[in-house]
């Protein structure tokens, strides 16, 4: 991540990383328009591999839309959107991959979970192993119950979504996601929609993962946790990085809006 | 009124029974090849209504002179015009046919776009987002979950198309009406046949109810009802035996 509000001393520390490291997502200068409205002005975001980037600010900030922006569910206006080096931004001008080749290689979770609800857990999982990795349907049912178990809900495995708390279904769509093996998991919001009680096992879940050295850009409200897990930190307002910074950031920024915001929430 | 109504001869419906009977199977015969052309049909016409222009204008033009034209005047078109004007005759069942299709399709059409436009935006992002192509998303989530949606109204239209069959009496397809008119030009007991005929549209109307709630059962999730719930308990067995085998090789769950 860089941006010119980060602290110099950390950005020094980050440039060092950078080389070391490879870089999973990049997007620069990223704007977003919805008819008339520009809700993204220009937003630079680098992700390198193994890192947890936290994306936090107030509704209408633009943070999901930026979220979106990574696997195309989003198309920017402008700006490039560069994961695992290929380029796929805006259509026309330079060479694009294609989405759904894209989409193969990063995983997301919703704010809603977005479960399949005409399918049971394990064939929610199941057919995205199908679809998009060309699995046979044994071999396709066999992975989705060892995804199911990595997050605790084999034994719910014939249930269907409405059968499962909202808990639940987060963690069987996290199943889903990393049951394709991606290189990046997206988590747009991922505990918003839950009752209060059902928040620390979809958390606990994302922590398995986080630990596992899996690359995540994680859109939350939930500071707390933002604070625990992220290496990297972005405060967006506005449709812009307001501020930015590495672990320790929520105890160190300096911008009056964040800490505004970090007051107000945590 | 009873002694009325009990002076009519009700004994012909008995005696007739089995052109009746043969009438009905006429009826639901074209009904049952009319719904299932109808039904893709409807749905490649809801398709392209939600395109862009001019794919959705024109939909939009057929579905709206089609839902208004009478199923008489169709069967005519079909059966006499298409003779006239292309020179291809037709035999009265598929004239039939054809003519159903023609304002059926147009209905469903209605009935599929609402059910589409009713499954969240949330279900084809998920669907993409896994990496699925457009295509597949469509028919392995979107479509299983509107039909889901489209099934009552479909069992409506069903319930109509069998009703509509009546007017091809004019092309002389051998169906309830038809089977009713000729009993009654050699008896002339009007009111006692045609009660029947209406007898026999209202039963089939009950039956199709009772089959459709049935399906919607079963297509429900998770499944209620006893077909729905054998086939259910077919599928968790499938599942569980996967699951045991994952436990067997990897510990507790």
């Amino acid at each position: 991540m860089t941006t010119d509000s980060a602290p110099s001393a950390a950005a020094a520390d980050r440039a060092h990383d950078a080389v070391a490291r490879d870089v999973v997502v990049r997007l620069e200068g990223i704007r977003k328009s919805f008819g008339t409205t520009e809700v993204l002005h220009g937003v630079d975001l680098t992700v390198h591999a193994g890192e947890h980037v936290v994306v936090f600010g107030p509704s209408g900030s633009g943070k999901s839309t930026l979220l979106r922006t990574i696997n195309l569910l989003e198309e920017p206006s402008a700006g490039s959107v560069q994961v695992l080096g290929v380029e796929y931004g805006p259509a026309g001008g330079r060479r694009r991959g294609s989405a759904v080749e894209l989409r193969r290689r990063v995983g997301m979770v919703f704010q809603q979970f977005n479960l399949f609800p005409h399918l049971t857990a394990l064939h929610n999982v199941a057919l995205a192993l199908r679809a998009a990795k060309r699995v046979g349907r044994d071999d396709a049912e066999e992975r989705a119950a060892h995804a199911l178990r990595q997050v605790g809900l084999l034994r719910f495995a014939a249930r269907y979504p409405a059968e499962l708390s909202g808990g639940q279904q987060q963690r069987v769509a996290i199943a889903r996601a990393l049951s394709l093996d991606p290189k990046v998991m997206l988590f747009d919001e991922p505990t918003s929609a839950l009752d209060p009680e059902l928040v620390g096992e979809v958390l606990g879940v994302m922590r398995t993962v986080a630990e596992s050295g899996m690359t995540m850009v994680i859109v939350t409200h939930e500071l707390n946790f933002a604070r625990e897990i992220g290496d990297f930190n972005v405060f967006m307002d506005e449709g812009v990085v307001a501020e930015s910074g590495p672990r320790g950031f929520f105890d160190e920024c300096t911008n009056p809006r964040t800490r505004q915001f970090i007051a107000a929430v945590l | 009124m009873a002694g009325v109504v009990a002076s009519y001869d009700w004994g012909l419906v008995w005696t007739n029974r089995n052109a009746f009977l043969d009438g009905l199977a006429t009826a639901l015969e074209v009904s049952a090849v009319a719904i299932v052309i109808s039904v893709v049909v409807g749905l490649l016409l809801a398709l392209a209504r939600m395109s862009r222009p001019p794919l959705s204008w024109l939909a939009a033009a057929y579905i709206n002179v089609f839902r208004g034209v009478p199923a008489l005047v169709s069967v005519i078109w079909v059966y006499f015009g298409w003779s006239l004007v292309v020179g291809i005759n037709f035999t009265v069942f598929q004239a039939g046919v054809i003519a159903l299709v023609l304002l059926y399709g147009a209905f469903i059409s209605e009935i599929y776009r609402a059910a589409l436009e009713a499954i969240p935006r949330g279900q084809r992002e998920a669907g993409l987002a896994l990496g699925m192509s457009p295509l597949r998303v469509f028919v392995q989530v979107v479509l299983p979950q509107a039909t889901k949606i489209a099934v009552p109204n479909i069992g409506s239209m069903f319930i109509g198309m069998v009703k509509d069959t009546s007017t091809f009496t004019v092309i002389g397809l051998l169906e309830v009406v038809r089977v009713t008119q000729n009993i009654n030009s050699v008896t002339f007991q009007p009111f006692p046949l045609y009660t029947a005929a209406a007898g026999i549209y209202v039963v089939v109307a009950f039956a199709v109810d009772f089959l459709v709630r049935a399906l919607e059962r079963g297509l429900a999730t998770p499944p209620s009802g006893p077909v729905a719930r054998a086939a259910t308990a077919r599928r968790r067995r499938r599942v569980e035996a996967v699951v045991q085998r994952v436990e067997a090789v990897s510990g507790a769950r």
